[in-house]
């Protein structure tokens, strides 16, 4: 009797499959959707430490006010628009070339280009910090090779702070997005390309009238992913600011600033909460304008 | 026979009792946890101190746990914030900047001490950062005094002698600077964009802080923050620094023999020791003054004291610990200071042995009673609850002061910053 139930809207009243999923579904509601709630809670109060009280719309208000959110968000947003398209190109065209089957030595290539994303984020941050040192290995070499005359203060100076911070995660992340062109690329039918080149299409032309369109779907997912990545961006910048953000607030990001409100600053956990549904906000209207983009083009 | 079968059931008796007398002691051991940070610095002094206490109080054993100092602030908030108690420790160490912003934003979170401890005895500046509503919480510990430590040999090829040092001002400090530069090729001190110390140290030598007594912000018409941010604007465009990014690449250009002279905390002198190959080479002087009012050659860097939690299980034997060890005990400051370095904050500890030995890394100089001279004249300003605040808005603006914008400007800038963030 049971099994003529199976199927259909009797699925939903099988109380052993409820059963089954009951403490998953506790634990989601209780660590996933009770802090989500509590926290949107918790954008509408204000106040020092333990002592907070309802402030309604106060803390948006003083999101425009506050000079240091305005930094902070223009910096992620400088972090986006320079860094995702670099990457996204770079890790397409590195894909391209090392899915060449007559390239020697290519299973090499694509570890090494893969590895830096599986490093410890705080061993590569300090690494970065060494190199990139006004004595550093970075700077010793520029000298040495004649490009540049003084050494760069890569961790002292705003703009090439950003420079530095935006070098390191396109270092870290480039493969990574590398490896999901690579796997895409396999699936393209190596016909059509013989084809194209019979035809007398120039190698560049292969690549953007090939490649890229038959990678779109992968390309719209790892723009969303890394999107979300550098919207979030925390690890790099606290490990070689020495968790600062500077100088001159040039480094600081949303996630850091988040930080700061919480442990290092005047505890308000209020305002804190509000600072992370902007990057929620921003994440979810930033993926809906890519996915938005690339349906578009479909048609 | 008799005797012994009446005294039996007495034996007896007598030996159960001793047995639960023994368990009643064992059930009263008491374990104190400590949360602390610097394994070299306040963790090993802590568990001096505990070592000290455990021999006339068995009963008491303590646990002190090392973590980073972000760290010990991050999990301490966290657990304040949850309201459970029961991940805390009994006693926290906490920096002097950060004491109002905790003993205000957790009201009842920590235990008064205001009738157990006789605060008369401590540096005045270090009980006012306790201090709420008369009440005084915390046991004040070390204490960061400030000095100019400086290479006498790196001097001497520029021509100054020790004497030369003394009661200089800020100005006389860059020109000589310069001077190192010309004939040594040494920049005078490293110096991190990015950390706003030197701006505290300069500030508080003249008695004022970021926020006035009453706690309001004190940034455009504060003339020491002014004179402060001059100073290091003119440190910056007489090019006399050598810039460091971050903690360990400051301590770099000191114990590298990059630079001639170190403005900081006494704290310091341990790593200033820790190489062996510079002994005989270093000498401390008071640091620059000023020329303004209330500019004094004394200041203080950081510096932390111990809280005991109003939640713990063991408050009152972790308040007689702090009051016994740290609040009376003059040798143990004896020790602390010849093991790490530490000067503490009891004043009565000063007249000890150790204060008064001439230490052969300094040249013979008697630099713990120096400091321990310097400690009596620091200011007393009111760090606030918002000191992380302010010292972010000054590391934000001092690009632009080096790229000439007017310092008033600058203030405006920072005022801008600090009203909009305490609220």
């Amino acid at each position: 009797m049971v099994h003529a139930r199976r199927g259909g809207i009797g699925r939903y009243y099988d109380v052993n499959g409820w059963l089954f999923v009951a403490p998953v579904l506790g634990l989601i509601g209780l660590f996933m959707i009770y802090p989500i709630f509590w926290s949107l809670w918790m954008s509408f109060q204000s106040g020092r430490g333990m002592m907070m009280k309802f402030v309604g719309f106060g803390n948006i208000v003083r999101l425009w006010n506050d000079p240091v959110f305005i930094k902070a968000l223009t910096n992620t947003m400088t972090y986006f628009v320079v860094q995702v398209p670099i990457m996204i190109l770079l890790a397409l065209i590195l894909a391209s070339i090392l899915n060449n089957p007559r390239l020697v030595g290519r299973g090499l290539f694509r570890t090494a280009i893969f590895l830096p994303c599986v490093t410890s984020l705080v061993a590569y941050s300090v690494l970065f910090k060494g190199m990139f040192a006004t004595d550093g290995v970075v700077n010793s070499t520029l000298a040495a090779l004649g490009v540049i005359a003084s050494p760069i203060p890569w961790l002292t100076h705003p703009f090439w702070a950003k420079v530095l911070v935006i070098i390191a995660i396109t270092w870290r992340w480039t493969g990574y997005n590398m490896i999901f062109y690579l796997a895409a690329l396999q699936n393209i039918d190596r016909s059509i390309y013989e084809v194209a080149r019979i035809d007398g299409v120039p190698a560049w032309a292969r690549f953007t009238h090939i490649t890229v369109p038959l990678l779109k779907p992968v390309i719209l997912f790892t723009t969303v992913i890394s999107t979300i990545g550098t919207v979030q961006l925390f690890d790099e910048v606290y490990n070689l600011t020495e968790g600062r953000g500077g100088p001159s607030n040039a480094t600081l990001t949303l996630s850091l600033y988040i930080y700061n409100l919480t442990f290092r600053f005047m505890p308000n956990f209020g305002y804190a909460a509000t600072v992370s549904y902007v990057i929620v906000v921003l994440v979810a209207l930033l993926a809906f304008f890519q996915f938005f983009a690339a349906r578009e083009r479909d048609k | 026979m008799d005797n012994l079968a009446r005294a039996l059931p007495r034996i007896a008796g007598l030996a159960l009792a001793s047995v639960s007398f023994l368990a009643v002691t064992a059930a009263q051991a008491k374990e104190i946890t400590i949360w602390c940070w610097d394994p070299n610095f306040n963790v090993a002094i802590m568990k001096e101190a505990g070592a000290r206490y455990t021999k006339t109080h068995p009963d008491v054993t303590f646990n002190v746990v090392d973590f980073a100092k972000t760290d010990v602030e991050q999990k301490l908030q966290t657990g304040l914030a949850s309201g459970t108690a029961d991940a805390l420790p009994d006693i926290v160490l906490i920096e002097d900047y950060g004491a109002q912003k905790y003993l205000q934003s957790f009201p009842g979170a920590f235990a008064p001490l205001s009738g157990t401890v006789d605060y008369s005895g401590f540096a005045p500046y270090k009980v006012q950062v306790m201090t709420v509503d008369g009440q005084v919480y915390g046991m004040p510990f070390d204490s960061g005094v400030t000095g100019l430590y400086y290479r006498k040999d790196y001097l001497e090829q520029a021509g100054f002698k020790p004497e030369d040092m003394q009661n200089l001002t800020w100005d006389r400090f860059i020109e000589i600077g310069q001077q190192v530069e010309e004939k040594t090729g040494k920049k005078m001190m490293g110096l991190d964009p990015n950390d706003a110390g030197l701006v505290r140290i300069i500030m508080q030598s003249a008695g004022q802080w970021y926020f006035d007594t009453d706690g309001k912000a004190n940034v455009t018409g504060n003339p020491a923050l002014k004179a402060a941010l001059e100073t290091v604007g003119k440190i910056m465009s007489a090019n006399i620094y050598k810039p460091a990014a971050g903690w360990s690449d400051w301590v770099g250009t000191f114990t590298s023999g990059d630079v001639a002279a170190v403005v900081t905390g006494v704290w310091i002198t341990g790593t200033v020791k820790a190489q062996p190959d510079q002994a005989g080479k270093w000498g401390v002087v008071p640091i620059p003054a000023l020329s303004i009012d209330g500019a004094t050659h004394a200041s203080n860097l950081g510096g932390s004291s111990w809280y005991v939690l109003e939640s713990s299980a063991e408050k009152a034997e972790a308040i007689d610990f702090l009051n016994e060890i740290y609040g009376k005990d003059i040798d143990f400051y004896q020790t602390i200071l010849q093991d790490r370095g530490a000067v503490g904050s009891l004043l009565a500890a000063r007249g000890g042995a150790a204060y008064e030995a001439a230490d052969p890394f300094f040249g013979g100089e008697k630099v713990w009673q120096n400091f321990s001279d310097w400690l009596a004249k620091v200011p007393s300003v009111n760090y606030g609850i918002f000191t992380n605040e302010a010292d972010t808005a000054v590391t934000a603006q001092l690009p632009a002061l080096t790229q000439g914008t007017p310092v008033d400007d600058v203030l405006k800038a920072i005022d801008a910053e600090v009203s909009a963030q305490i609220q």
